[in-house]
């Protein structure tokens, strides 16, 4: 982004009747352009919210600006080696002498290790991105530049210990130096002359590009769910109806070592909850003795579900969209071939569709690379791990509507299914605030919250919280609903309501509400319900309850929740804490 | 000579979003509201990044009002990028 794009960015008009989205910028330096570029990215990202930034610090106080960092939902912070030890930034004039080095790596260690504690701090209660030093270090140490001094190395070190500390803290994510040396060379970073000018030290590509990835840390994008691969020059080298269940191949020796790696990778995604389905133009009993080979690095059973016949790609994709129960945009559908992309894309205009280059193998990396973005996740939860084997074992009754009376009640009695409800709000679950923020489905209103808006809603003491685990023979679907609001005198209002898509069908939604009604002894429900581009299920289960279409607000009574809800067969446990 | 007229009123269109369009040629420090010391560094920020070029230290003092600035872009024009 140029400086310019960015201010004219910042010259429209935010939105006044929403909830600002309030960041703390904190560094050492007068943050100038830095914090034009991360304004703009932020708002970019949440476009339809305010955002404010927060900057203001003393000069040359990168500690003290952290530490006094103001109330925000999250904090931005960059880290140069000045504020590590002033002899390590350019205004500094402390000595270089070799005498003094033992002296700045102490001081170096000291100040990070208070850098350490009050990022902590700060991240208590709110997201906190790091940019940990990203300038070149100053010929500081007597060896020559081509050489990796003692001193240098020891610096990096510390630098090591401290991302490796604070990575492992909830709430801090820190900037891949990977990426950044990616995006941004080295020595295209320092712009000495603004350094002195103004005391801003980045050339503006560099500042663009760091405000660019701490914005992505803030906010970030809500990972896609499902991946459809092609067989035949895709997952594995050669055609199988051409040379047949021996004939294909993906190791060296058949120089088709990259389709190997692919299946690694798409093994590795499997195993982190992401689904894999398979959409081939091939003779089904032949994939399916493909699919035997011992020596796949993607097992078959990793594969769900798997479509291969000679219809349309098109068809295969809307019939794996449906059995995996996720928005088409939540999905992306990789193919060696631009005309079945193109198929595809006709008809699934949301789904993204992304071409296999199987002849280059720095293509093949860089696919790689982009399908990490787009699938990658801070943390995995158990969630993730039962995903797949939770959609598979789910019978075909449960993906048509059993929800009506007649004939999914029998299934629903024998299911022998279990319900464990949890209505603590401290520890913060981040399952429950995943679950808020990719949910669209049933979805009360499609409001998303930060990290930090969530845990301040838990910490009001009218807050109520109820999260839903479920399992039943076919096996457990883990965590599956979250409800939020506040408990009133004679009512609830319930402002979030998320169900994950596996859970359809199980009446769920029904159980959840008589529990409410039962355990806070209520008359009536208020639900702060607005109808989304995606959110029909929750609109139509309300409408049954209500026997009308909720336009937007509306109240729920007991007598009406009786008459309307439907029977239900959960097991119910109360999930024990601490 | 007119684009490096229309870019320069870009650039401070941009810095300075509550100065009428048509009061931009007449732009100066004595007379534009919020030009300190930050909208001085981001409008040379700005320039220099709009005209690929980067301005000596010892000029900025001398850069204070929109005509100054297009002068100098315009007696100096490899720096303007031309």
């Amino acid at each position: 982004m140029k400086l310019i794009e960015a201010l004219n960015i910042l010259r429209e008009e935010q939105p006044q009747d929403t909830q600002a989205f309030r960041l703390s910028l904190v560094c050492g330096f007068t943050p100038l352009h830095l914090a034009t570029f991360l304004n703009a990215q932020l708002r970019l990202l949440l476009s339809g919210r305010r955002v404010e930034l927060l900057s203001a610090g003393l000069y040359g106080d990168f500690l003290g600006n952290l530490e006094k960092a103001g109330e925000s939902e999250a904090d931005a912070i960059v880290m140069e080696w000045g504020d590590l030890d002033s002899r390590l930034g350019i205004r500094g004039l402390g000595s270089w002498a070799p005498k003094n080095l033992d002296d700045v790596i102490r001081n170096v260690r000291a100040q990070a290790s208070k850098v350490r504690q009050a990022i902590e701090a700060n991240s208590a209660n709110k997201c906190v991105a790091v940019s940990l030093p990203t300038l070149p270090l100053p010929p500081v140490s007597f060896a020559p530049g081509w050489q990796a001094s003692a001193f240098d190395l020891e610096l990096r070190a510390c630098i090591s210990s401290l991302a490796l500390e604070l990575a492992r803290v909830a709430n801090v994510r820190i900037i891949n130096p990977e990426r950044l040396d990616r995006l941004s060379p080295l020595s295209e970073r320092l712009d000495i002359k603004s350094e002195l000018v103004s005391g801003f030290p980045y050339k503006l590509p560099h500042a663009s590009t760091v405000a660019e990835l701490l914005s992505r840390l803030v906010v970030p994008a809500t990972p896609k769910k499902g991946l459809i691969t092609d067989l035949d020059d895709t997952l594995w080298d050669g055609i199988l109806g051409e040379v047949g269940t021996q004939g294909i191949s993906w190791d060296l020796d058949h120089h088709s070592h990259m389709h190997g790696a692919y299946q690694r990778l798409l093994h590795a995604f499997a195993e982190a909850g992401v689904l894999i389905g398979v959409a081939s133009k091939n003779d089904s009993a032949e994939v399916a003795k493909a699919l035997e080979r011992q020596d796949l690095i993607l097992p078959a059973s990793a594969l769900f579900p798997v479509e291969a016949h000679w219809h349309p790609k098109s068809e295969s994709v809307s019939r794996i969209i449906k059995a995996w129960n996720v928005g088409a945009d939540s999905v992306v559908f990789i193919d060696d071939s631009p005309m079945e992309l193109a198929e595809v894309k006709a008809v699934h205009p949301e789904v993204e569709c992304i071409l296999f280059p199987k002849d280059d193998p720095r293509e093949i990396d860089d696919l790689f690379r982009g399908l990490r973005d787009l699938f990658g996740k801070s943390a995995l939860s158990e969630e993730d791990a039962i995903r797949r084997e939770s959609l598979r074992r789910a019978p075909a009754e449960t993906l048509t509507d059993a929800n009506h009376n007649g004939g999914g009640e029998e299934f629903l009695r024998q299911a022998d299914a279990e319900l464990t409800l949890s209505f603590s709000k401290d520890p913060v679950d981040p399952r429950a605030l995943e679950l808020i923020n990719k949910t669209n489905q049933f979805n009360l209103n499609g409001k998303r919250h930060t990290e930090s808006s969530w845990q301040h809603l838990l910490c009001e003491p009218d807050t109520i919280l109820l999260v839903a685990a479920y399992r039943d023979k076919y096996g457990p679907l883990g965590k599956i609903a979250v409800l939020a609001g506040r408990k009133t005198k004679a009512k609830i209002q319930i402002d979030t309501w998320v169900m994950s898509c596996r859970a359809f069908s199980r009446r769920v939604e029904h159980r959840c509400i008589e529990e409410l009604f039962d355990r806070f002894d209520v008359k009536e429900i208020e639900f702060d319900f607005q109808s989304t581009p995606k959110n029909g299920p929750v609109r139509e289960f309300l409408a049954a309850m209500l026997g009308e279409t909720p336009t937007g607000r509306c109240f729920l009574s007991r007598d009406q929740f009786s008459r309307h809800a439907g029977r239900t067969f959960h097991r119910v446990l109360e999930a024990s804490h601490g | 000579m007119d684009d490096t007229r229309d870019r320069l009123a870009r650039c401070f269109a941009a810095v300075f979003p509550s100065l009428p369009v048509d009061s931009i040629a007449r732009a100066g420090v004595s007379n534009t509201e919020g030009w300190d010391s930050v909208a001085s560094v981001t409008l040379i920020a700005t320039i220099e990044e709009e005209f690929g070029i980067e301005l000596d230290i010892q000029d900025l003092a001398e850069l204070i009002s929109f005509e100054k600035i297009l002068d100098y872009l315009q007696q100096n024009p490899r720096k303007a990028g031309h």
